[in-house]
């Protein structure tokens, strides 16, 4: 008797084991609000772009993409060959993000979680393999996070007194979204989703914005400020430069920095640049780009076409 | 692995109609994805066997073919990422990723282990029910030396096994028998000096020189006809005449009378000739 109640207190633990570790019988539960965003040329050309997608239980990245585009897949269904007859190779290659973030894991291994924006982009990768960040998926990661997880959201000012400040924590407001205030990298633990508004020459204590004075392979963004946050040079998907800003110019960029959460970059070559930048903040701009420079008051796509 | 003299259809054939026959059910194994027309095509070699009187031997296969086919069938269902059919969730697997277990995968790993079974059973059959010597001959006059090696070689097997046979019972005669590795060190020995002897015999009777040998013309049989014609007929409808089947990304059948009338056109096929009991000696 005792030896048969042990039997089965020991097979309902690992049932419940198996329950909590995420097994189960059957397709499972499907997450709600998410989209799917299928382009080529970072974002230049849309081929698939849908609010509800066709999603079938708990349902792993590709095998959304799969139920809703003609797919052909390689080692063993774990890599992206080809998404509508588009194949890479030659130096470009299907990359996805989710809520705007580079997974660090298979798109067979990424599970979907509720409110996920999906993003599959056909690329050149001449001059990085790895983009951590991009901002087209705005206004993700901020509101459900990224990998299933809520971080808080810290707004960092170089001059907390600045309107470009209370406008950038104005725009989140409109969207009911808390966000802490705080000056440049004064929280030691950072594990919140920090956006950092100001001129790009008052950022230098901060390592991930030293990043963007780096090749597109460092930062994950086509542009780099030089002549110490002075001047911005666009740059195109080779990584070559096309165009150098000078005053005025704004930058809205992603990025990461050894692995901490992502940090959304509002700045410019100065205060004018800022403020241009800020006012290209919203989703309307930022939607299906990489990232977004400001020049002359016109917003433009980064990589930047070859001209 | 030895081969047993029978008096059937099969081992009247001469073996190159045989070995046709045999390659062109295997060809049609590979060939086609339908599983129906597998699973066909794996009971159509069971009956042949028995047709054959070697059935024992083609059934005492699928005990070292399933286990393989079962391996299969779990490591396709845990590696395999491609399906949509969701029918189980194991879990995050580390390294291996979301472990999802996929009808598509499960049809597919299956699938797969069917070919196996019948590659493997057709494998016992040829063994079974083909003259080695005679497939040795034939290939005299392609390479006379390697068809003296393998004849040489082949010969040894049954003598090794009855080797492991006697070595094994005077085993069991001690007190403490030893284990199975006593025995294959043994036998492996033994197999060693035999060699060596065999060796040294071919060297002293002048092998080593010998020449290629003249054709000896051979009128074809009535049983070497059927053969050859049915393995014609199994390789042309399995090549010409698929019965479309895919797994991936979901499992898509093509028209389920093409697939009966393909499987039952290769069983056909495949089994005509053994009506044929004339000629046979008794």
């Amino acid at each position: 008797m005792g030896r048969t109640r042990t039997i089965r207190a020991s097979v309902a633990a690992f049932v419940a084991a198996l329950a909590l570790a995420g097994c189960g019988l059957g397709a499972g539960t499907a997450p709600e609000h998410v989209a799917l965003l299928v382009t080529r040329g970072f974002g230049a050309g849309t081929l698939i772009a849908t609010e509800a997608p066709k999603i079938d239980g708990a349902d792993t990245v590709i095998r959304m993409l799969e139920r809703n585009a003609k797919v052909t897949t390689a080692f063993g269904g774990g890599f992206v060959q080809s998404v509508s007859k588009i194949s890479g190779g030659g130096g470009s290659a299907w990359f996805y993000y989710v809520n705007g973030v580079q997974a660090g894991k298979g798109a067979a291994s990424t599970r979907l979680h509720n409110g996920d924006r999906v993003w599959w982009d056909f690329h050149n990768w001449s001059a990085t393999d790895s983009i951590p960040a991009v901002v087209g998926s705005f206004p993700e990661p901020f509101v459900d996070g990224y990998g299933g997880k809520h971080l808080p959201l810290r707004i960092e000012c170089t001059q907390p007194s600045a309107k470009t400040c209370s406008a950038v924590e104005g725009v989140f407001s409109a969207m009911k979204m808390i966000a802490s205030l705080g000056c440049l990298l004064c929280s030691p633990e950072n594990q919140s989703l920090r956006v950092v508004v100001g001129p790009f020459d008052t950022l230098s204590s901060d390592p991930a914005a030293e990043q963007l004075t780096g090749p597109p392979a460092r930062s994950g963004v086509y542009a780099r400020f030089t002549d110490s946050g002075r001047r911005l040079e666009l740059l195109d998907q080779g990584g070559h430069v096309v165009a150098t800003a000078g005053a005025g110019a704004g930058l809205i960029a992603a990025t990461r920095f050894r692995g901490q959460p992502p940090v959304w970059y509002i700045t410019g070559t100065n205060a004018a640049g800022v403020a241009a930048a800020v006012q290209a903040f919203n989703a309307q701009t930022l939607d299906d780009h990489f990232a977004i420079a400001v020049v002359a008051d016109a917003a433009i796509p980064l990589p930047d076409a070859e001209r | 692995m030895t081969y047993l003299r029978r008096s059937t259809p099969l081992h009247a054939a001469r073996s190159s109609a045989a070995i046709a026959w045999c390659a062109a059910l295997v060809l049609a194994a590979f060939t086609t994805s339908n599983p129906l027309v597998v699973g066909t095509l794996a009971v159509v070699v069971v009956i042949a066997g028995a047709a054959a009187r070697v059935g024992r031997r083609v059934a005492r296969s699928l005990l070292l073919s399933l286990p393989m086919a079962v391996a299969i069938v779990v490591i396709n269902a845990l590696v395999a990422r491609e399906g949509l059919t969701v029918v189980a969730r194991l879990g995050n697997g580390g390294p291996f990723g979301q472990l999802d277990i996929t009808a598509e995968a499960l049809a597919f790993g299956a699938e797969f282990a069917l070919v196996l079974i019948v590659v493997m059973e057709v494998a016992a059959l040829a063994s079974a029910a083909i003259d080695p010597d005679e497939v040795l001959r034939s290939m005299r006059r392609v390479s006379f030396r390697s068809a003296l090696t393998a004849t040489v070689a082949t010969r040894m097997v049954p003598l090794l096994a009855l080797d492991s046979r006697r070595i094994g019972e005077a085993q069991r005669c001690r007190p403490k028998p030893g284990g199975r590795l006593a025995i294959v060190r043994a036998v492996t020995t033994n197999a060693l000096d035999r060699s060596l002897d065999v060796a040294a015999t071919l060297e002293v009777r002048g092998y080593g020189s010998a020449r290629r040998p003249r054709r000896v013309p051979r009128p074809f049989s009535r049983h070497d006809i059927a053969f050859a014609c049915s393995a014609a007929v199994i390789a042309a409808l399995s090549l010409g005449w698929p019965a479309p089947f895919s797994y991936y990304p979901t499992i898509v059948a093509g028209s389920a009378a093409h697939a009966i009338v393909l499987s039952g056109a290769l069983a056909l096929a495949a089994l005509l000739p053994f009506a044929q009991r004339r000629g046979i000696e008794r």
